[in-house]
C-alpha cells in the first residue's frame, strides 16, 4: 500500500524532474511507442507466417522419415522435461540426486534414439536436421570437449616438459585459427586424405571439428579457474601427504571448475550459436534448413518472417541454456558454502 | 632433427599412398548399381531447380534430373539420395565420392572440365542460363533496343556489369547504368522504380520476380547477354558413368524430339512393339538392338527414364515453364527444331 503511494512521485523524480528529463522521457516513450506498434503491426497483420506454420516439422526435425519423427520428438520433449524438471522442479533429494546422471545419459540415449539401433530402425545422418541437428551437434560437442578441456589445462600445468609443450601448442594453434577455417579442413579436407568409399559420416565431422575447437577455449576458463587458486592450498595439501593426483582430482580442479563455471557457460552458448556457421557447408541444421526452405517457390521472398522466427528460437533456446546454467552456479556455490560451514 | 625429417617424410608417402591406390579401376557405375541407390549432390537452395518442399522432399529442375539417372542406372526414380552441397564443397565432395554425381546447377567452362582444373566430366547442358534483363509489363519494352537512354540497375563490379557494357556497346546505344552493391539491392532498385530494367542471370531474374507482389507485371526480356550453361558432372576418367550419364540426357531431349511424353511412352513402346519397321523407334526404346547394354545399361532404360520424369520439355515444364512458380522463357533451351539449342545425337 505504502510502496503504491510512492510510486508517482517516483514517477516524478526519476523521469520528469525538470524540463530536460520531461522531454527526453517523452521522446523516448515516443520513440518505443512507435517501434512497438510497428513491430506489432507487421508480427500480426503485415507478416505471413504460413511458411513458418506449413513447414514447422521441418524446422524441428529436418528430413527425419516422418514416421520415425517421434523419435527426436521424444528426445526433444525429455530435454525440455529436464529442463523444467531442473529449474523449477519439486526439490526431493533424490530427484536432485538423480538429475545429474539423468542429463549425461540423456546425450548417449539421442544418439541412439536418433541414429536407431537395439531395435529401432535405423535412419542415417544425412536426413538428420533443424532444431534436431542444432541441439544434437551443441550437446554433444559440448559433452566431448569438456572432458578434453580439463586434460589439456591440466597438461598446461603439468611439470613434464613434454605434455606441457603439447598442451600449449595444441591451445594456442587452435586458438589462433578460425573456427570457419576448422570447419572447413573438416568438411572438406578430411575426406581427401581417405581412401575413396571410405566416409566419415559429415555428423560426427562437425561434432570432431567443433569438439577440438572447442576443447581449447575451455581448457583456457579451466587454466583461469587454475590460477586463481592460491599457491598455498596446493603446499598445504602437500604437507597432509596428498600425492599430485589426488591434489588435483579433490583440491584444485573442483574449486576451479567452480570458478571457471560462468565462462564454460559462454562457451556453450557460443557453441550453439556457431552451429549455424554449418549451414555454409551444406548441413541442414536450423539455419541451414531455413534456407533450403526459403527456395521452395511458394515462399519465396518470406526472408522477414524466417529470420524473425529464426532469432525468436536461438534466443529462446539460448535462454534457457543461461538459466540452466545459473541454476547450476547457484547450486554449486550453496554446497561450496555447506561445506565451508 | 634427421629422423623427424624421415618420420615425416614417410608419413607424407603414406598418405599419399591412401590417396592414390585408393582409385580403383571398378566404374562408378557399377557401384550405384551394388549400391541400388544414387547419391546426388544438389543445391537445395535455388527456386526451381533443387528446393524443400514442405513435405520434406526436394523438387525442381536439378531432382528431376537426379531422378530420371536413378531411373536409368538402378530403374527406380526414388531410389535417390539427396546431399545439399554448398557451392565451395561440391568439386571435393564429387572427388572423394562422397556424391556419385552432381546436379547442382554448376556452370560447364575449360577448367572445370580438363584434368589440369577441376578434373570433372560434364554431361550435356540442361540449362543454358545467361545474364538477361527484366523489365515492368507496362513499360512496353520487348528487346534490349526498347531500353536505349534508359537506366538499367545493375550490380557493380561484377561479370555482369561488363556483360551490359559489352551489349549496349555492340548495338551503339547509350543507357544509364545504375550500380548497386549486391542482388538484393539491385531487385530492391528495381521494384521502388528506380530503373527501368534490372540484369542478372535469366534463373535469378525469374526468382526475384516471383518473390514481387504482382509477378505477371513484369517480363524477362528474350535477349540473352552472356552463356552460363549448367550442366550435370562426375569425376573426370570415368567413361562408363559419363557416358551413362550423357546418354540419358540425350535420352530426355530426344523424347522431346520425337514427341515421346511421359502419357504416351507405353502406347509408343505397344506401337514399336508391334511394327518391326520403325527401326528408330524400337532402337530407341530398346524394343531392339543393344544400345543400353553398351552403356551398361538395361536396353531399355530410356523407357523407365521417361516413365519417371517425361522427356525434357515436359521436365522444364514442370519446374520452369509458364505455369509454375519461377516461369523463365525457353528460348535457347528449347530444342534444336524450335530454335533453341538441345539437340541429341542419333541413337544408332
Amino acid at each position: 500500500m505504502n510502496k503504491k503511494h510512492n510510486l508517482f512521485p517516483y514517477i516524478r523524480r526519476i523521469a520528469f524532474s525538470n524540463s530536460l528529463d520531461t522531454c527526453i522521457t517523452l521522446f523516448i516513450l515516443l520513440a518505443v511507442f512507435l517501434l512497438s506498434t510497428i513491430t506489432i503491426k507487421w508480427l500480426l497483420f503485415g507478416a505471413d507466417w504460413a511458411v513458418v506454420i506449413q513447414n514447422y516439422p521441418l524446422y524441428a526435425f529436418g528430413l527425419f522419415p516422418a514416421d520415425q519423427r517421434w523419435r527426436p520428438a521424444l528426445w526433444l520433449l525429455l530435454l525440455i522435461s529436464l529442463t523444467i524438471i531442473t529449474l523449477v522442479g519439486p526439490r526431493w533429494r533424490w530427484l536432485r540426486k538423480l538429475l545429474p546422471i539423468t542429463w549425461i545419459g540423456v546425450i548417449p540415449l539421442g544418439i541412439v534414439l536418433l541414429s536407431g539401433g537395439l531395435g529401432l530402425l535405423p535412419v542415417a545422418s544425412r536426413y538428420w536436421g533443424g532444431v534436431t541437428l542444432t541441439i544434437f551437434l551443441t550437446t554433444c560437442s559440448s559433452l566431448l570437449a569438456f572432458p578434453l578441456g580439463i586434460i589439456l589445462a591440466i597438461g598446461r600445468q603439468s611439470d613434464l616438459p613434454l605434455i606441457k609443450f603439447f598442451s600449449s601448442i595444441y591451445i594456442e594453434a587452435l586458438r589462433a585459427v578460425p573456427l570457419i577455417a576448422i570447419l572447413f579442413f573438416g568438411q572438406l579436407l578430411i575426406p581427401l586424405f581417405f581412401p575413396i568409399g571410405v566416409e566419415i559420416n559429415r555428423v560426427i565431422r562437425a561434432v570432431l571439428a567443433f569438439t577440438l575447437f572447442v576443447s581449447a577455449y575451455v581448457a583456457e576458463d579451466i587454466r583461469g579457474g587454475f590460477q586463481s587458486i592460491p599457491k598455498s592450498q596446493e603446499e598445504a595439501a602437500k604437507a597432509l601427504g596428498l600425492s599430485k593426483l589426488q591434489i588435483t582430482q579433490f583440491v584444485i580442479l573442483p574449486q576451479a571448475l567452480i570458478i571457471a563455471l560462468p565462462a564454460l557457460t559462454n562457451q556453450a552458448i557460443g557453441l550453439l550459436q556457431n552451429t549455424s556457421l554449418m549451414a555454409i557447408l551444406g548441413l541442414v541444421e536450423l539455419l541451414g534448413i531455413s534456407r533450403s526452405i526459403l527456395a521452395n517457390p511458394l515462399f519465396i521472398g518470406r526472408y522477414m518472417e524466417v529470420y524473425v522466427w529464426l532469432a525468436g528460437i536461438y534466443w529462446l533456446i539460448c535462454t534457457v541454456m543461461a538459466l540452466l546454467a545459473s541454476h547450476l552456479e547457484q547450486k554449486v556455490t550453496i554446497e561450496k558454502l555447506t561445506i565451508k560451514n | 632433427m634427421r629422423r623427424f625429417l624421415v618420420g615425416m617424410a614417410s608419413m607424407s608417402l603414406l598418405l599419399g599412398g591412401c590417396a592414390t591406390t585408393s582409385e580403383v579401376n571398378q566404374s562408378r557405375l557399377d557401384l550405384i548399381k551394388e549400391r541400388n541407390e544414387l547419391v546426388c549432390g544438389v543445391s537445395g537452395k535455388i527456386p526451381g531447380f533443387s528446393f524443400l518442399e514442405s513435405d520434406g522432399r526436394y523438387q525442381g529442375i536439378d531432382v528431376d534430373i537426379c531422378k530420371a539417372f536413378a531411373a536409368a542406372f538402378v530403374g527406380n526414380p526414388d531410389k535417390v539420395q539427396y546431399r545439399p552441397l554448398t557451392a565451395a564443397e561440391r568439386f571435393t565432395a564429387v572427388r572423394t565420392g562422397e556424391v556419385d554425381l552432381l546436379s547442382r546447377n554448376t556452370t560447364v567452362n575449360l577448367s572445370r572440365d580438363s584434368s589440369g582444373g577441376n578434373g570433372l566430366t560434364f554431361a550435356p547442358v540442361i540449362f543454358h542460363d545467361g545474364q538477361g534483363l527484366m523489365v515492368k509489363r507496362n513499360s512496353r519494352i520487348n528487346n534490349i533496343n526498347g531500353l536505349a537512354r534508359k537506366s538499367i540497375c545493375v550490380g557493380s563490379g561484377t561479370t555482369t556489369e561488363q556483360n551490359i557494357n559489352d551489349a549496349f556497346e555492340a548495338i551503339s546505344l547509350p543507357y544509364t547504368p545504375i550500380k548497386y552493391q549486391d542482388l538484393d539491392q539491385v531487385i530492391q532498385g528495381y521494384s521502388q522504380g528506380r530503373c527501368a530494367a534490372m540484369t542478372s542471370d535469366r534463373s535469378q531474374l525469374a526468382a526475384a520476380r516471383s518473390s514481387f507482389a504482382s509477378p505477371k507485371d513484369h517480363i524477362i526480356l528474350e535477349d540473352v547477354l552472356s552463356k552460363e550453361p549448367l550442366a550435370p558432372a562426375s569425376l573426370g576418367g570415368d567413361q562408363k558413368l559419363s557416358d551413362a550419364m550423357r546418354w540419358v540426357i540425350y535420352s530426355l531431349i530426344s523424347a522431346e524430339e520425337q514427341g515421346i511424353t511421359k502419357d504416351n511412352i507405353d502406347e509408343k513402346l505397344k506401337m514399336a512393339k508391334e511394327n518391326s519397321q520403325l527401326k528408330p523407334l524400337r532402337r530407341f526404346l530398346g524394343v531392339e538392338g543393344d544400345l543400353g547394354e553398351k552403356l551398361g545399361l538395361d536396353n531399355d532404360f530410356v523407357v523407365k527414364v521417361i516413365r519417371a520424369t517425361g522427356n525434357y520439355g515436359e521436365i522444364y515444364d514442370r519446374h520452369l515453364g509458364p505455369d509454375s512458380d519461377v516461369p523463365i522463357p525457353r528460348s535457347l533451351n528449347e530444342i534444336y527444331t524450335k530454335g533453341g539449342v538441345h539437340i541429341s545425337p542419333p541413337f544408332n
